[in-house]
């Protein structure tokens, strides 16, 4: 954490500050400005939804669910923009750790705006499907907001000092000993270390990657087959279990680099099947006014 | 233990050449410099690089000489120790030198020069997600466009290419807009349930709100609450937030606050409609006069507290064509055309009383439904017929008939009664067909008589019968009608309160002198209709404390928006309003004695 500057107001006092808020996460950003922001935001609208007596239920409908129904939308609008923001390298007064902080804030607020504005009545129809994408949305970002405080840790704990080319250069090194070291197996024997060296090490669906678990794993079964029975098994053992080491090394950055970046797979395609969906929602409740 | 060191080159054409040398030393040192054991011509190697030492474990510790580092076994060191039983790699700039221990016991250090791998870095990209799973754009287009597509496009698009069908008031017509159904916001109420699948049957045009013609279209027989005008001017102001929004829905089309829709909201769930709140009456009916400064309806917001006093429907002149409405505080007097003291016929103890008991079909002292018996509604009563009602003790008996029962005066038409009193003078006759009769037998009484005088004597009985003290006027009024005698008719209405809604049936468990003082009323003229005061002994407003005697009453109790006289039913089976088929004709007139006149 760095310190905070104290006085003078040259160039070092501003390069402190600079510094400073450069090291601020972008949940704290301005002493937490957007989460209050968005707090007032859903306080008011509670506070309007429990005042105001609607006939004979609360409606998205009513002047106050067009109100909230609006916010809801503009906000949408706007918070599905980052993805446009942080693509501009833009000078000017548009911090982009301002833009994402409020995108974290006010993108929970809609919790409360969205679910208000549906005055609590769900259906199958294609009201509750923007409604309920926009809970999967606003979860996979609560989901990525979390991972990426966490896991990054572990992440860096797991590399041990290695590049991820590293890590696949200490593969291709144990292979070509493996190799080498395999002339003198026979034919069954031969084929499980082939086999073994000929699996991409990247081998698995998304499923094997979030779960760590790799049933098809042609190294563990060469583990598994080729015994000590001689001294050219026991080594090529010996490098199997360190081909299998490396392996689970890479496997392990393979997680949590997939945990790390599920939620964008769900957060993004679902943010645009929101958008087209609140289209229709709004659309289709003027069409059939 | 000895080194071998073999080293392996490749030729032009890719031939392996394999050198093999032995080293018989306990440690070798690696570098660019020739006097190294291991001489690596490579820029990238130092002169004086790692150094090799067999340790007395058997393993071989590898240790920078200067201080850059070398790769083992993939990872940059500058000292690691290789096993040689399970073997490791040196990484040397190109150089790759794989330590290995021989069946012999000496170590071998294989060296080969490595071609740089171009594809690592594209390998590298297999570390992201991305690599396993299909792209988020596609992802994006393909769930968006289904979206768009199924959930927007086919429903406008058929919409639009729909031939518009006439509304169908049975709901069978299936609708022709293909996945509307998943616009709908909720179920239809269960009137409407039926048009559940055919959405354009209401939301007609396209951005079009719901319109009241369309409604009517089907609800034809609906009444208007009042003229929209009316309503209008006695509506009290909107909310700020209303307002606002019936002027921006007005603009684009929306009929107003007073429209069906605002009130029958539509999509709430497969249930009944339920009646307005007392509220929803209050908002125009308190301080009503204050906006419609001409209404005769007073102000009202609780029954409570603020009811103007019941206005009946009766009679107020004898034979007039018209009933009047009069509030009860008037004390009005009822001109039915009737002599009937209820005191006399209700007195357990009188003769009435006596006659009763005597009758085997009474038997005991008259009841008030002797006379009166409940409608099917169960609002109102059936008309009180003579002949069922009251002929038991006011005998209309005029003579026996040839076949040994009584002959009885017709009730109900003057005429008639003219008819059946000329008929006594004649007497009864015996039947001509049974036996070959003697003409001696011509007698009053017997098979052959006829009376050849001038038929006085049933003028006599007639206007006997009609004038005062006479059978007639036992009950009914004499009057003269063009120069003849003849009685006032009677008049009575079907209902007395016919703006409102007032079920016997609900209140069953009374007595019906607890509100009727039939008991005490000695004389027809007396409106027996309970005033404001006596309901208010049970029915208080919707916001009064229920108990035991205290009924919470809204105003949907008594009365209903489009049907005033009607009640709206939240429970039971169909229709929601009571009675039935609304009288929308406000009081229709019984005049029981009508036809007397013509």
């Amino acid at each position: 954490m760095a310190t905070k500057a104290t006085g003078g107001i040259g160039r070092f006092a501003q390069d402190e500050r600079r510094r400073d808020s450069d090291h601020v996460s972008f949940l704290k950003h301005k002493g937490f400005r957007w989460l209050w922001i968005a707090l007032g935001l859903c306080l008011a609208a509670i506070a309007g939804y429990l005042l105001i007596d609607q006939e004979p239920r609360p409606n998205g409908g009513s002047w106050y669910g067009y109100t909230l129904g609006t916010i809801g939308f503009a906000l949408i609008l706007w918070l599905s923009l980052l993805g446009v923001r942080k693509r501009r390298i833009n000078p000017g007064a548009w911090s982009l750790k301002a833009w994402t902080s409020a995108h974290v804030y006010l993108g929970l607020s809609l919790l409360v705006i969205g679910t208000l504005h549906t005055g609590f009545q769900i259906g199958w129809n294609v009201h509750t499907l923007a409604y309920v994408l926009m809970l999967l949305v606003i979860f996979s970002g609560i989901y990525g907001v979390y991972v990426y405080a966490t896991l990054p840790q572990s992440l860096s704990a797991n590399r041990k000092e290695m590049t991820r080319k590293q890590m696949l250069e200490a593969l291709t090194a144990i292979d070509r000993q493996l190799e080498s070291a395999a002339q003198p197996l026979g034919r069954a024997e031969a084929d499980m270390v082939i086999a073994a060296l000929e699996q991409d090490v990247f081998a698995g669906g998304p499923v094997a990657r979030l779960t760590g678990s790799y049933p098809g794993c042609a190294t563990a079964r060469a583990l598994r087959a080729i015994g000590t029975g001689s001294q050219a098994a026991t080594r090529v053992t010996a490098l199997l279990e360190k081909r299998s080491e490396q392996l689970a090394q890479i496997r392990g950055q393979l997680r949590i680099r997939a945990m790390l970046e599920i939620w964008l797979f769900i957060h993004i395609p679902l943010t645009i099947a929101l958008l087209a969906a609140l289209t229709a929602h709004v659309i289709s409740v003027f069409y059939y006014w | 233990m000895a080194f071998l060191i073999r080293t392996i080159d490749l030729t032009a054409a890719g031939r392996e050449i394999v050198r093999d040398r032995m080293v018989d030393q306990a440690s070798l040192t690696i570098g660019r410099a020739a006097e190294n054991d291991i001489h690596l011509p490579d820029l990238a190697v130092e002169q004086n690089h790692v150094r090799l030492v067999l340790q007395s474990d058997g393993t071989l510790l590898a240790a920078a000489l200067g201080t850059l580092g070398f790769g083992l076994d993939g990872r940059t060191v500058t000292q690691g120790v290789i096993d040689p039983r399970t073997g490791g790699e040196i990484a040397l700039g190109t150089a790759r030198l794989a330590v290995a221990r021989e069946s012999d016991g000496n170590i071998s250090i294989t060296i080969r020069q490595i071609i740089p791998d171009e594809g690592k870095d594209d390998a590298l990209r297999g570390f992201a997600l991305a690599s396993v799973l299909p792209s988020k754009r596609a992802m994006s287009w393909i769930f968006a466009g289904a979206i768009a597509l199924l959930l927007l496009l086919v429903p406008i698009g058929s919409h639009l290419l729909r031939t518009p069908a006439k509304n169908d008031p049975e709901g069978k017509t299936p609708g022709q807009v293909l996945m509307d159904a998943a616009w709908s916001t909720g179920d239809l109420s269960l009137r409407h349930h039926s048009l559940e699948d055919n959405c354009e049957s209401c939301h007609v045009k396209a951005f079009e709100s719901v319109q009241d013609e369309t409604c009517i279209s089907c609800h034809k027989d609906t009444a208007a609450h009042a003229a929209m005008p009316r309503q209008t001017k006695g509506m009290p102001a909107l909310s700020v937030g209303d307002a606002l929004q019936w002027n921006i829905a007005q603009s684009l089309g929306k009929e107003g606050p007073l429209g069906c829709v605002s009130c029958h909201s539509e999509h709430e769930g497969k249930v009944r409609q339920q009646p307005a709140s007392e509220a929803f009456c209050a908002d125009c009916h308190d301080n009503l006069d204050s906006r419609l400064t001409d209404t005769k309806l007073a102000d009202a917001h609780d029954f409570g507290k603020a009811h103007p006093q019941f206005r009946p429907v009766f009679y107020a002149s004898f034979g007039a064509t018209k009933p009047v409405r009069a509030s009860l505080d008037t004390r009005p007097v009822e001109r039915s055309g009737l002599k009937f003291p209820h005191d006399v016929h209700m007195n357990a103890r009188g003769g009435a009383a006596r006659m009763a008991v005597s009758l085997p079909r009474y038997g005991k002292p008259l009841e008030c439904k002797d006379c009166h018996n409940l409608n099917a509604d169960k609002i109102g009563f059936k008309q009180v017929k003579m002949e069922d009602a009251c002929e038991s003790c006011h005998s209309l008996v005029s003579g026996r008939t040839a076949g040994g029962g009584f002959s009885k005066l017709r009730h109900g038409n003057v005429k008639h009664l003219a008819e059946d009193l000329a008929r006594i003078s004649t007497g009864p006759r015996a039947t001509p067909a049974s036996s070959r009769k003697r003409p001696g037998q011509f007698a009053r009484g017997g098979t052959y008589a006829a009376d050849f005088g001038r038929p006085v004597r049933a003028y006599i009985g007639l206007s006997n019968a009609l004038s005062e003290g006479g059978i007639c006027t036992e009950c009914h009024i004499p009057t003269r009608k063009a120069g003849q005698a003849d009685l006032i008719p009677v008049n009575l209405p079907d209902r007395f309160l016919v703006s409102g809604f007032f079920s016997h049936e609900a209140h069953k468990k009374e007595k019906c002198t607890d509100c009727h003082a039939a008991d005490t009323s000695k004389q027809a003229s007396d409106l027996l209709i309970p005033d404001l005061k006596s309901c208010r002994d049970c029915h208080l407003g919707a916001t009064a404390v229920k108990t035991r005697k205290i009924v919470p009453s809204s105003c949907a109790m008594c009365h209903s928006y489009h049907v005033p006289s009607g009640q709206w039913s939240p429970k039971g089976p169909e229709p929601h309003y009571q009675p039935a088929a609304p009288p929308l004709v406000r009081a229709r007139v019984a005049a029981i004695a009508g036809t007397a006149r013509n």
